[in-house]
């Protein structure tokens, strides 16, 4: 019944996408008013069928229907209640009728604000968004159906993968990249829009913005997350490994970044419209490649644990979504002729083309580097690896070109700018970054690319800072506020720019943190019998015995260490080595303690009851927590960036729309 | 169109053709297999003491019957499993070829613990520091290697081994050496 | 059942030891250096320096013996190639078809870089759409001012 029930909806869903997209980008390119109400309906109605069919699944989830495929896939009468919801996304199947709930919503709320707006543009979005729903709910109601019905009923089942029980961030890591993932349909739909009627204004370029930043927050969470997990489970001390799919959650997210900047010169110069554009559907497109890169086999990963036939189904999807794209770039591109030019050599807005340059150009290569092994094997059937040297190799000069252009892009003035402002914006920052290397080379530091980290991260640090100060002062001087006031009302009138600045600190942040956490990394080896113990930088590490354990799913043992720090305090840690049936290595669990400045590293190498005896790998890595902190820089900055302002009356504004407009009052500095 | 229209999109274009030729042959593919180089070569030599004995065991000296070399550890589940295959294929096939156990990055004690348990229809070799392991291009536990009785490595199983697999590799190794080719998918 | 009873009866069995003694620091920092070009074969991309795998803890052992016994990076290298193809290498030699994943990088900055530099010397297109936007004001070059403008205006 449940299966039933299930499929039905799905099929609903189907219908309900196939008939929003036909009427859409009918009506909109017919210009029916009508056709709007139409649509909404239809987008109402694939929400209902698409949230129905993930509420029946959490239902049959929960009251162990093993009649269900996906239940029988993934249930299990043993696993806590929590995980049982979470197993919702935790296989292939589920996961995508995970996102069509997620897609629906996106889409449904996208219709809600838009509702009274001309109808042309939002028409022609939602159809675009729908026909991108049609895909997927055929995908769910097809190759990846989760409904199926098993017979004979099984009464027990394997339960989800050991590994997603395993920590908090197992549970969070996967719906924070789906939300980013899928967010990212809405600028494809305004995008497509704006390239059908061959025009990109003020007010829709607003609406492309706002629901991009949505997605990309939930996407910067979604990655930091995902490499705090690797760090905190596999016990290899290393939070990035340039794995496939871990490249596939960082590309849209570069040309996501690349947007966000390109738009500001969309919008105050009315230039660079193609670049804008085709970096909101290079997003886009990434996300579906990602996802096939993800789900279909094809490449070698740490995600790689289903085999799926989807793979060819996507394939077709992403070559006719790159059709589409690349038609329209060609033939409608063209037409989104600037309305006004860039400034000149030393402004904001060629800071911001080079930017878009720099960000391509990384994109590009990694994208190159992760697919490279494909196309020898392609060719001429040799198996080739590119791995984490080249990677880093690449990203670090472009990475240190894009740090150093946070400082430049901030200080220049949008249109010229003459030598005295150039002279007056650069020298004090520049001043801190070179103190800064100063100082960093004073205190035994070496290394040139990490010296030049540190210090241009002075030296953008000083610029964000000023920049945001800037207003602050003058609100102080001119209108005698006191300083908490003061700050909150120039953040408050300038809501972007000062958001996008506290974003700017995080990124900062994350530079600092990796240049130091790969650079200055101490390591050991030692092998211990209880009461003996080993040096580590200020930190004296000693075994005190072994302890084993079980978990339903697992067995384990631990080596019990106690680890004196510089300060004279004891912390009691226990890196473990977990068994579980089904793989032939056994898997570790590190141990790690965290102070302010550095993180104290452990895993357990091998151990020997008969000794007793561990062998331990330590390490101890700088910095590397303050990865994890600049989240709420990146989550801040967002959400005040992205905060709807309260709606005023605009002088001069030609359109009465009932978009939350944020775009500035004439002459802000934003 | 216009002519700059033209240029992006064909350019654009081209791109996307090769993308998704190149994604559409990843199909089929393992992603997982690691290249085994040394097929159809001779196998590298050893000297590795028995596990019972503690007697010395040079390859060179086993020429003139086909070989059959199993890889394994104590902590390896599946490795346990495969055993029984290789204990009824040495008690059968004996004869005909010589089947040899190596212990793999494991300790001497575990592994007579372990090799112990279903009696050792087989010697067990100790392959100090996986030395020798790795000099076959072993990547884990368990693999199987063929050899042939000229001392050529013919061919090997990456992952427990079943009756069948069995059969027909040991099928295969009593068939002369055939011209070495790419690997075959 | 059976696989539990198994992972009793393993863990009774401790796994691995550990790898073979360091070498003095600078032959060791080799070993290092070397463990981190070599792919792990069956992790996911990571190299066998980094990796916990007991695969990889051989190799590096082998490394260390192979250091030891006087070998260059290249020679170490090869015995490695020889035996997993050029799949071992993390870093694509820089040879044949290779080079592509090289110079293709390098080429998108450079003619990227001469295409801005063009479009910036170029007049600007621009659309006889009336800008109502004030960005027709003079080019602001002084960005405090403006900001005092700026608030001075709300």
């Amino acid at each position: 019944m449940t299966s039933t029930l299930g499929t039905t909806l799905v099929l609903g869903g189907l219908l309900a996408a196939a008939f929003g997209a036909v009427v859409g980008i009918e009506g909109g390119l017919r210009h029916r008013a009508g056709a709007l109400k139409i649509v909404l309906g239809a987008v109402t109605a694939f929400l209902l069928c698409m949230l129905g069919a993930n509420l029946t699944m959490v239902y049959a989830l929960v009251t162990h229907d093993f009649s269900v495929h996906y239940v029988a896939q993934v249930g299990s009468r043993a696993t806590p209640l929590v995980f049982t919801v979470v197993s919702l996304w935790s296989a292939l199947e589920g996961s995508i009728l995970f996102w069509g709930a997620i897609l629906a919503v996106y889409v449904f709320a996208f219709a809600r604000s838009h509702r009274n707006d001309p109808p042309t543009n939002p028409l022609l979005a939602l159809g675009t968004m729908m026909a991108v729903a049609v895909f997927f709910a055929f995908l769910i109601a097809g190759p990846a159906n989760p409904f199926g019905r098993v017979s004979p009923v099984p009464p027990d089942g394997p339960g989800p993968n050991p590994l997603l029980q395993n920590h908090i961030l197992m549970v969070v890591h996967p719906p924070m990249l789906y939300l980013g993932y899928v967010g990212m349909v809405v600028p494809f739909g305004i995008a497509v829009a704006a390239l059908l009627r061959g025009q990109l204004g003020d007010a829709w370029m607003a609406v492309l913005r706002r629901w991009t930043l949505i997605p990309w927050t939930f996407l910067s969470v979604g990655i930091v997350l995902g490499s705090w997990w690797a760090y905190a489970v596999l016990g290899w001390g290393g939070y990035w490994a340039w794995d496939p799919v871990e490249n596939a959650s960082f590309l849209p997210w570069l040309t996501c970044t690349a947007f966000l900047h390109s738009a500001m010169v969309q919008e105050r110069r009315h230039t660079l419209k193609l670049w804008t554009v085709s970096l909101s559907l290079a997003s886009f497109l990434l996300t579906i490649l990602g996802t096939f890169m993800t789900r279909s086999g094809v490449f070698n990963s740490v995600h790689s644990f289903t085999q799926s036939e989807i793979g060819p189904t996507f394939l077709v999807f992403l070559g006719a979504v790159l059709v589409v794209s690349v038609f329209l770039i060609a033939v409608r591109g063209p037409l989104l002729v600037p309305e006004g030019t860039m400034g000149g050599v030393a402004s904001r807005e060629t800071a911001i083309l080079v930017n878009n340059l720099l960000f391509a150009a990384l994109t590009f290569t990694v994208l190159l580097g992760t697919l490279f092994p494909l196309v020898r094997e392609a060719f001429s059937g040799v198996k080739i690896s590119v791995g984490a040297p080249y990677f880093n190799r690449m990203a670090i000069p472009l990475g240190i070109a894009i740090l150093f252009l946070m400082g430049v892009g901030p200080s220049l003035p949008w249109g010229r700018a003459s030598p005295e402002t150039m002279r007056r914006q650069f020298l004090v920052p520049a001043a801190v970054g070179l103190g800064v290397i100063i100082l960093s080379l004073a205190a035994g530091l070496r290394g040139a690319s990490t010296l030049l980290t540190f210090g241009l991260a002075g030296f953008v640090g000083t610029v964000t800072l000023r920049e945001m100060l800037l207003p602050v002062r003058v609100r102080m001087r001119e209108q005698g506020e006191a300083f908490p006031r003061a700050v909150w009302q120039s953040a408050r009138r300038a809501r972007r720019r000062f958001g996008g600045y506290v974003v700017h600190l995080g990124v900062v942040l994350v530079f600092v943190a990796i240049a130091a956490s790969q650079s200055y990394v101490v390591h050991t080896t030692a092998t211990l019998k209880p009461g003996e113990r080993f040096q580590l930088g200020s930190y004296t590490v000693q075994m005190t015995g072994l302890r084993d354990g079980s978990d339903p799913h697992r067995r384990w043992t631990a080596a019990e260490v106690r680890v004196t720090d510089a300060g004279g305090r004891e912390h009691l840690l226990a890196p473990r080595m977990n068994f579980y049936e089904r793989s032939t290595d056994p898997i570790g669990s590190p141990a790690i303690r965290s102070a302010a400045f550095e993180d104290l590293y452990l895993t357990l190498l091998a151990f020997d009851q008969a000794g007793p005896s561990a062998s331990f790998n330590a390490w101890i890595f700088p910095m590397v927590s303050w990865i994890w902190w600049s989240l709420p820089f990146f989550v801040l900055g967002a959400l005040f960036a992205a905060w709807p302002e309260r709606r005023r009356d605009r002088a001069g504004a030609a359109e009465r729309v009932s978009v939350p407009s944020d775009a500035r009052s004439p002459g802000a500095a934003a | 169109m216009t002519r700059r229209g033209l240029w992006i999109g064909l350019s654009l274009a081209a791109v996307t053709a090769v993308l998704l030729f190149v994604l559409a042959k990843g199909f089929g593919r393992d992603p997982h297999e690691v290249p085994f180089q040394l097929r159809g070569k001779p196998a590298p030599d050893f000297t590795l003491k028995r596990l019972d004995t503690g007697a010395p065991v040079k390859l060179s000296d086993l020429r003139g019957k086909p070989i059959v070399i199993n890889f394994w550890a104590s902590w390896c589940g599946p490795c346990k499993m495969e055993h029984p295959v290789l204990a009824m294929s040495a008690k059968r096939f004996g004869q005909e070829f010589q089947f040899y156990g190596v212990v793999f990055e494991d300790t001497e004690e575990n592994a007579r613990a372990f090799a112990g348990s279903p009696d050792p229809s087989f010697p067990q070799l100790v392959d100090e520091r996986s030395r020798m392991a790795v000099d076959y291009g072993v990547t884990g536990v368990p693999e199987t290697y063929f050899i042939d009785a000229q001392g050529v490595l013919r061919d090997k199983v990456a992952a427990p081994i079943d009756p069948r697999t069995m059969m027909e590799k040991l099928a295969a190794l009593k068939q002369p050496a055939g011209p070495v080719s790419e690997v075959v998918r | 059942m059976t696989a539990w009873v198994l992972g009793l009866v393993l863990a009774a069995y401790a796994p691995q030891q550990a790898g073979s003694a360091l070498l003095d620091p600078p032959r060791e920092a080799r070993v290092q250096a070397l463990g981190k070009q070599l792919r792990c074969p069956m992790c996911q991309g990571l190299s066998i320096a980094d990796s916990n795998s007991s695969a990889a803890r051989a190799q590096m052992d082998k490394v260390r013996e192979l250091v030891a016994a006087g070998k260059t990076d290249q020679q170490i290298r090869d015995y490695f190639t020889s035996r997993y193809g050029e799949w071992a290498l993390l870093e694509p030699p820089a040879s044949g078809m290779n080079l592509l994943v090289w110079l293709l990088p390098l080429a998108l900055l450079v003619g990227g870089g001469l295409a801005i530099a063009r479009t910036m010397r170029r007049p600007a297109v621009v659309a006889s759409v009336p800008a109502s936007k004030p960005e027709d004001r003079p080019p602001a070059d002084d960005p405090y001012l403006e900001a005092v403008r700026a608030e001075l205006r709300r």
